[in-house]
């Protein structure tokens, strides 16, 4: 999901015309955090990685070419930005913090909760247990509708390679769901 | 399920097959090559994935941004500001007396020169006019011409123009509402947002959204709504999600320009 008007508006804020950035922060703020959290499951880091992602795109606005689409620029800045963190993370040994509210709220309202909610919750759970990857294809193709070509520039691989894991990934949560579901 | 169509059925899962595509899975469907139930079992976890929510971020991360983005405005200032001081010590340094007295005569001359012009600038100014008059007469043309191009070609001439004509204004939002082709509708909401001051032109963008059947044009104008701040366009875009059975893409884009625009 992209327009010429991303690229616009990116272009002004590599001429100094920084305020346009503000634009750009209102349109993908969200899709960018919920990108994060979908993949760390973690509040304020999410937040803590939006914004680093906003202090990059202006600091290498000069590097910015227009070439492809906006939403691939940026995802392959927040891409990096994860993975940065995750690396600092390991360095200093800190193990990643799970939001706890999230947790004890799927497992308090195992009782009284319908199939639909405990599918739901079950789906939840069997994504989480995906691997990094597919995960990530997963995310960015169901939840921020990005095609599996601009994916692919992103992950740097070709579009078959991410079709085929798209694929695989669905399958791997149809098991894990039945699995998760007979335990 | 048959390795050779993994590839087939993701692009059937994320919408990305065209009517061709489609048809081939529903044959291999059909003759039992790809397994039915697991198809279906597939499609359905699919399906469920967009029921998963993700919390919306706190507010605090708005502050944050914009405190960023003021911090990098007053450093870019601060450079700018020391480059030009840097410039006037420079030159004050440079300055000698006989390059001082080269300087005062050639202000001399160009003040002469300069007052020469003023008589011919009344002229300059009538010519200008009529070009920007015959600019407008050209593009109104143009855009009823048959050739997509041609209309391109029409909507790119607008934007030369220096001031919002109501004559322009009219027909690009014409253009907008009734031309055939979504590569020129798409240019001429990138024109008429040039003009976002006007009010005949934030009128008539918000009231072009419930007229397009074009994904790409309803983005196009919920970009256009944000960057024009026109509050209204949320009151259409919500009437648009509920009326019409939209892409699941561009319902995800009308949502985040609602909140935006709240």
């Amino acid at each position: 999901m992209d327009s010429t008007s991303d690229k616009a508006l990116m272009m002004k804020v590599k001429k100094g015309d920084l305020d346009k950035l503000g634009l750009l922060f209102e349109r993908y703020n969200r899709p960018l955090f919920s990108f994060f959290y979908r993949m760390c499951k973690d509040c304020d880091t999410s937040e803590d990685l939006v914004q680093s992602v906003f202090e990059r795109m202006l600091k290498y606005r000069e590097s910015y070419t227009g070439s492809g689409t906006f939403t691939t620029w940026m995802f392959s800045i927040a891409r990096n930005a994860h993975i940065d963190h995750y690396r600092k993370v390991q360095r200093s040994a800190i193990p990643v913090e799970i939001d706890e509210e999230r947790l004890e709220v799927q497992e308090d309202d195992s009782a009284g909760i319908d199939h639909k909610e405990q599918k739901k919750g079950l789906l939840e759970v069997a994504l989480d247990r995906l691997d990094e990857e597919k995960r990530e294809i997963v995310i960015l193709s169901r939840y921020e509708g990005l095609k599996y070509k601009e994916i692919a520039d992103i992950l740097n691989t070709t579009e078959g390679a991410i079709k085929v894991k798209m694929f695989r990934a669905m399958k791997e949560l149809k098991d894990l769901v039945t699995t998760l579901s007979e335990e | 399920m048959n390795k050779k169509y993994e590839q087939l059925l993701a692009e059937y899962l994320s919408g990305e097959l065209d009517a061709k595509g489609k048809s081939r899975v529903e044959e291999l469907i059909a003759t039992g090559e790809i397994d039915f139930m697991e198809f279906r079992e597939l499609e359905t976890i699919y399906e469920e994935l967009g029921t998963i929510p993700a919390p919306k971020p706190a507010t605090k991360g708005h502050e944050r941004f914009y405190q960023m983005l003021e911090e990098a405005k007053q450093a870019k200032r601060k450079t700018w500001f020391q480059s030009i001081t840097e410039h006037i010590k420079s030159l004050r340094s440079a300055l000698t007396m006989p390059r001082l007295a080269y300087a005062v005569i050639l202000m001399v001359i160009g003040g002469f020169i300069g007052s020469q012009l003023t008589n011919d600038r009344a002229d300059i100014e009538q010519l200008s006019l009529e070009m920007q008059t015959m600019k407008e007469l050209m593009m109104v043309n143009m855009l009823e011409g048959s050739s997509a191009a041609d209309r391109l070609k029409a909507v790119n001439i607008s934007t030369e123009l220096p001031s919002a004509d109501m004559e322009a204004i009219h027909a690009l939002l014409f253009t907008i509402n009734n031309d055939p082709s979504v590569n020129v509708r798409v240019q001429a909401i990138e024109a008429l947002k040039r003009w976002g001051d006007n009010e005949r032109v934030r009128e008539g963008l918000v009231q072009a959204i419930t007229k397009q059947e074009s994904p790409i044009v309803i983005i196009e104008l919920a970009d256009a709504m944000i960057e024009l701040e026109l509050r209204n366009g949320a009151v259409e875009f919500e009437r648009l999600l509920q009326e019409r059975e939209l892409d699941y893409s561009v319902q995800q884009k009308l949502q985040s320009s609602i909140a935006v625009l709240m």
